[in-house]
């Protein structure tokens, strides 16, 4: 039975209606869902990088006369060819120096890269977007589009995520056994998570230790169930009342996480130090390596690095967080190998948007849109470009102005709706959890 | 002045005969003049000499021309009582001839007190529920004038021939009173009077200080609560606004002494000191609150920007928000963290960087879309929201504001661009060979004409963008958000842009005048009465952790005087000062708790992991586990005593969640709640545990962490 718009935006409002969320944490109970409980592990993990990654100096051509045109457009933001890392996969793109393992990972197979993804309403022309047609709002705002890549939507005023979305759906029925959400983030709580009545997990890396008592076993016994007391106390206040909702999944999963992790003996693995990002997926692969007590068969991960916003000096900014990018996912890679669900642990990365092909004043470029990204995982169909790379000309065909600011030719809601196949997501479900997703060719990239 | 005189004449006549010898009569002397005059006043008098005028020789009191001690008179009569005399007095004015035998008449006139006038008179309280002020304005006014109050007389203090004062007691409830001034020795027939009315200053309750406090400051202390509620609400904020900035040092570098471990650590450590012990309380909150609207941070700029910029916010947090932003948009902090810090005029090839042009707008000032006054969403006629500016103005802007570098090292324009030495304390300045020098169309109908100087195009700029009507609505709802509740109804919003428009006296941009109108609006004190009322907001953690310590009053018990291991505590929490992740701050002005419609910008922070910590943190607290600060809970302590000052637990126990209530919740919170913490204080015979116990259960409470 397929869902049309309507009657998700019945649904919808259906649940807005209903309490407030966290008291029915794991996804609403719907009445119209038909899916049997998942079969085996499945896990997505969300990279997202804040501020707008430059694709452009990431994913580069390499064949003479596109590495020629590149390093002119890019005049002082070009990197040299010498510094870039020849791809065996595809012998004319070569990605940007700080990520080898990146490399490695997409000639083995264990990755792809899918070119100009960005947010759109329908796919559109250069004529459509001077014209200022049917276009996703605020394109060059960091807020919007960071929105607008997580709600999988056009707008920054939906108000959920497409995991959000997945987990409302399908959350109870996938895990029926769960006892925590489908979703658990590790770079705090973001629209990407949210769901109309679903609330993530959220870890903060390192500290999965409930709340410390030093007053002795029985007193702080008495003080926690006074403590959770106050939770139920009705005071009509509404803000109280939400934190309240955040405070019992608190105490609830405090609980169940300090349980699974007690006895855990650490991955062999060896995540780079330094390196914040590493270790929110050192976290993510903790998890991993514990889920049968959680007794989950769908995860949604949710992690993030940011300061990729490189309006100046961009050179150094960018290689610097690229190489944590590049050598934490092949740690976390590695450590799926270990845990022996490579193939069943799929990470992909988001981004605001890309930047100007143009560089500015300063040595950095200015926000821009059509972004290239990675796909990481046993499942993937690697060692291959997805997607159409975009023509670097100044006012060209797939310029969006005159400063090399890339229409998309892929979407991110097809993006997205690849990911969540590939998750379990039927074809008709998808259709509810993306809506637009019908203006779009293809409903699946073949990516994984 | 004179009054009805009876001339009192003394005349000699002189018989005449024929014969032989004849003897010089005596000149005949008449004086005519006022018998009352009143100090203050002057008198004419005139004489006669055998019944014509001519030149006599005026005394006052025996003494030709007068003297010091009577008042002068002049050679033509003109006398002006001295203001020495005593009222009552009298002193004789004689007239007495040139030529011999002198002749001469006197005259006796009384001097008298001037009748006063009243013009004006206010009735005003120097505090709450005390006594009252009476101050009076007029004339005539003496040492003896007499203040009756409904004819009664009250004691007079004088002030000066135009003022007068008195202390009066009222019963409450009186609106009006009648005035009156009697002067002695004044023939005055009855007092003058008006009637005024009495301006009252209403009393403050613990809820109202409490409440005002937790939104002016970084958390209220039981001293400043008992100071709210003796001087009343205006007299506190008048006395905060007076109150001058506490400076945050520059950081020298290497640096040294401040805290030898690096300029980052001596920012934090800074921040920390000034709001956990900073005098002025709401100029430092202010500040805060805009510093995360105009936002930088030393994950990508340099910590030794941050102490001019934190001084700016501070310094301009009551002034005119158009100078702030001129400030915000040339300090070296912003200059770095944005980029209009050596943004060059564009060569072929590249573009101006448009980064502080955009998030200026986008994120300081106007916003996104427009807006009506009261903060909702201007629509066209398809329901759609209208964006305030286009790429192509955004592009206009980063080539106007071109061209800045750092100020050489005594603040002025360097030999070149960029200037490769930083001044990291002194406003940028610019070189105009990098300064893009095209016509630049911006906002408002503002086009910056072509050839015009960086400084120019930045007055242009900042004239473009204050007098746009979004400011208002844009900016006031934030500071409101960040200061009293994250979701004001629009029509508070309203009231506050409306002063920001104008402030009563035309002025726009009066930032003292917004600040008021926030704190004071309706939609900012009903809770004070009305427990229940909507509104609100999530401590963030760095007002969380300041919050607590100043309430259990803190000390700092590091060797090196250091405040940045506070940091420590609420970076897992999310906020480190002056380390947001992005320009977006720690948390968006626009975040909504999922799955309602309530605008909880704090919330976009608060998740299972965020709770737990806070929990904990509570518990390091308690405990006294802070590094770098001492948290006494101990018997001793002032909560300590309050626990076992009668010696009767039950009793002692309710005493200390009174004052754990009166600290942390506004002396509102529940009474169910009250009486769990209390019950289980009276079984803990450990003062400490009980004081701990008691504590935590309070902070760690959701009616704690947020702020109502």
């Amino acid at each position: 039975m397929g869902y049309n718009r309507r009657s998700f935006i019945q649904y919808a409002s259906m649940a807005a209606g209903g309490s407030l969320v966290g008291l029915r944490p794991f996804g609403a109970l719907n009445a119209f869902a038909q899916t049997a409980p998942a079969s085996g592990y499945k896990a997505l993990v969300c990279v997202f990088l804040f501020g707008g990654n430059d694709a452009n100096n990431t994913l580069v051509p390499t064949d003479t006369a596109g590495y020629d045109n590149y390093a002119t457009l890019r005049g002082p933001l070009a990197l040299p060819q010498s510094q870039l890392i020849q791809l065996a996969s595809l012998p004319q793109y070569g990605l940007h120096g700080s990520l080898p393992e990146i490399a490695q990972l997409v000639d083995s197979g264990a990755a792809a890269l899918i070119a100009n993804v960005g947010t759109l309403v329908a796919p559109t022309t250069r004529a459509n977007v001077t014209a200022q047609l049917n276009l996703p709002s605020n394109l060059f705002s960091h807020s919007d589009q960071q929105l607008q890549w997580q709600n999988a939507a056009q707008s920054a005023t939906t108000s959920t995520g497409w995991a959000g979305r997945m987990s409302d759906l399908l959350g109870s029925s996938f895990n029926p056994s769960a006892s925590i959400p489908m979703i658990t983030t590790v770079a705090g709580d973001t629209l990407f998570c949210d769901g109309q009545s679903t609330t993530p997990l959220a870890v903060s890396p390192g500290n999965l230790s409930g709340v410390s008592c030093g007053e002795g076993a029985a007193e702080c016994g008495v003080r926690q169930a006074i403590a959770q007391s106050f939770l139920s106390f009705a005071s009509g206040l509404n803000l109280v009342q939400a934190d309240n909702a955040i405070s019992q999944n608190a105490a609830r999963y405090a609980g169940v996480l300090t349980q699974a992790v007690s006895s855990v003996a650490p991955l062999a693995t060896v995540f780079p130090a330094n390196n914040p990002f590493a270790t929110q997926l050192q976290q993510i692969a903790q998890l991993m390596q514990v889920r049968n007590s959680f007794g989950v068969n769908r995860q949604i991960f949710f992690a993030g690095v940011g300061n990729f916003d490189t309006h100046a000096d961009q050179a150094g900014q960018q290689s610097l967080l690229l190489g944590q990018v590049s050598s934490a996912m092949s740690a976390f890679y590695q450590a799926t190998q270990e845990l022996g669900i490579a193939n069943e642990v799929t990470t992909f990365t988001m981004s605001d948007f890309s930047r100007t092909l143009q560089p500015n004043s300063n040595s950095g470029s200015d926000h821009g849109w059509g972004s290239h990204h990675i796909v990481l995982g046993g499942a993937v169909r690697g060692a291959k470009l997805y997607g159409t790379y975009p023509t670097l000309a100044l006012g060209g065909p797939d310029d969006s102005d005159v400063n090399g600011r890339w229409i998309p030719t892929t979407s991110t809601v097809q993006y997205a709706a690849t990911l969540a196949s590939w998750f379990g997501v039927s074809a008709a479900q998808l259709n509810t959890i993306f809506p637009s997703l019908g203006a779009f060719s293809s409903a699946n990239l073949g990516f994984v | 002045m004179s009054t009805s005189s009876s001339p009192i004449v003394l005349m000699f006549l002189l018989a005449t005969c024929s014969g032989a010898l004849q003897a010089q009569a005596p000149a005949v002397v008449s004086l005519s003049g006022p018998s009352q005059l009143r100090l203050g006043g002057t008198g004419q008098y005139s004489a006669l000499v055998n019944g014509v005028s001519g030149a006599v020789v005026w005394s006052v009191n025996g003494y030709a021309g007068g003297a010091g001690s009577s008042g002068p008179i002049s050679t033509s009569g003109f006398y002006t009582p001295a203001l020495s005399i005593f009222a009552g007095h009298s002193v004789t004015i004689s007239a007495a001839t040139v030529a011999t035998p002198v002749s001469s008449a006197s005259l006796s006139v009384k001097i008298l007190n001037p009748l006063p006038t009243i013009t004006a008179g206010s009735v005003t309280q120097t505090a709450p529920g005390t006594s009252f002020v009476l101050t009076v304005s007029g004339s005539g006014f003496v040492s003896a004038s007499q203040l009756q109050l409904a004819g009664v007389n009250t004691a007079t203090t004088f002030l000066s021939s135009t003022e007068l004062q008195s202390s009066l007691n009222l019963a409450a409830g009186t609106t009006s009173i009648t005035v009156g001034v009697l002067n002695p020795d004044a023939a005055q027939k009855s007092a003058v009077t008006q009637t005024m009315t009495v301006q009252t200053i209403p009393p403050v309750s613990l809820a109202q200080a409490t409440r005002l406090l937790d939104q002016s400051t970084f958390g209220p202390t039981l001293g400043a609560v008992q100071s709210v509620q003796q001087m009343g609400v205006a007299a506190y904020l008048n006395q905060q606004f007076a109150t001058p900035t506490t400076r945050m040092p520059a950081i020298p570098n290497p640096p040294v002494t401040i805290c030898p471990n690096g300029t980052f650590a001596c920012a934090q450590s800074s921040f920390w000191k000034i709001a956990l012990t900073g005098n002025d309380q709401l100029r430092q909150r202010v500040a805060f609150a805009l510093s995360e609207i105009f936002v930088v941070s030393t994950d990508m700029v340099n910590a030794r920007t941050i102490p001019s910029y934190q001084n700016l916010l501070a310094d301009d947090a009551f002034g005119n928000f158009s100078q702030l932003v001129n400030d915000v948009a040339t300090s070296p902090a912003m200059g770095a963290y944005l980029n209009m810090l050596n943004s060059n005029a564009a060569p072929a090839g590249q573009i101006a960087n448009e980064n502080f042009a955009r998030e200026l707008m986008q994120l300081f000032t106007t916003g996104l879309y427009l807006l009506n006054a009261d903060g909702s969403l201007q629509l066209n006629g398809q329901g759609m929201p209208q964006p305030v500016y286009s790429q192509t103005q955004v592009q206009a802007y980063a080539r106007a504001l071109t061209g800045w570098t750092y100020a050489n090292a005594s603040g002025g324009v360097p030999t070149s661009f960029p200037n490769g030495v930083p001044n990291f304390d002194q406003p940028m300045r610019a070189i105009e060979v990098a300064h893009d020098m095209s016509a630049k169309a911006l906002l408002s109908g503002v086009t910056l004409p072509a050839g015009q100087t960086a400084e120019q195009d930045l007055s242009g700029v900042i004239d473009s963008i204050f007098n746009h009507p979004n400011v208002g609505p844009f900016v006031g709802r934030q500071l409101i958000q960040h200061l009293v509740t994250g979701n004001p109804s629009p029509a508070y919003v309203g009231r506050v842009a409306a002063v920001f428009a104008n402030d009563g006296s035309g002025v726009r941009g009066d930032m003292k005048a917004v600040i008021t109108a926030i704190l004071t609006d309706p939609e900012a004190r009903a809770a004070d009465s009305d427990p229940t009322a909507a509104g609100g907001h999530l401590r963030e953690p760095i007002l969380y952790f300041t919050g607590i310590l100043r309430a259990l009053q803190f000390t700092n018990v590091d060797p090196q005087g250091r405040y940045d291991g506070a940091s420590n505590y609420t970076a897992p929490l999310g906020e480190t000062p002056y380390a947001a992740g992005s320009v977006f701050n720690f948390f968006p002005p626009s975040y909504v708790i999922p799955g309602s419609a309530i605008n909880a910008p704090e919330f976009a922070q608060e998740n299972t992991a965020a709770a737990t910590l806070r929990m904990t943190l509570a518990d390091s607290i308690v405990r006294n586990h802070l590094t770098s600060f001492s948290i006494d809970m101990s018997p001793t302590s002032f909560l300590g005593q309050i626990a076992s000052a009668t010696g009767n637990p039950a009793t002692d126990s309710a005493n200390l969640v009174t004052a754990l209530n009166i600290l942390f919740t506004h002396a509102q919170m529940a009474p169910t709640l009250q009486s769990a913490i209390a019950a289980n204080a009276a079984l803990l015979p450990d003062i400490g545990q009980r004081v701990r116990v008691s504590t935590w259960l309070v902070i760690s409470s959701n009616f704690y962490k947020i702020e109502q």
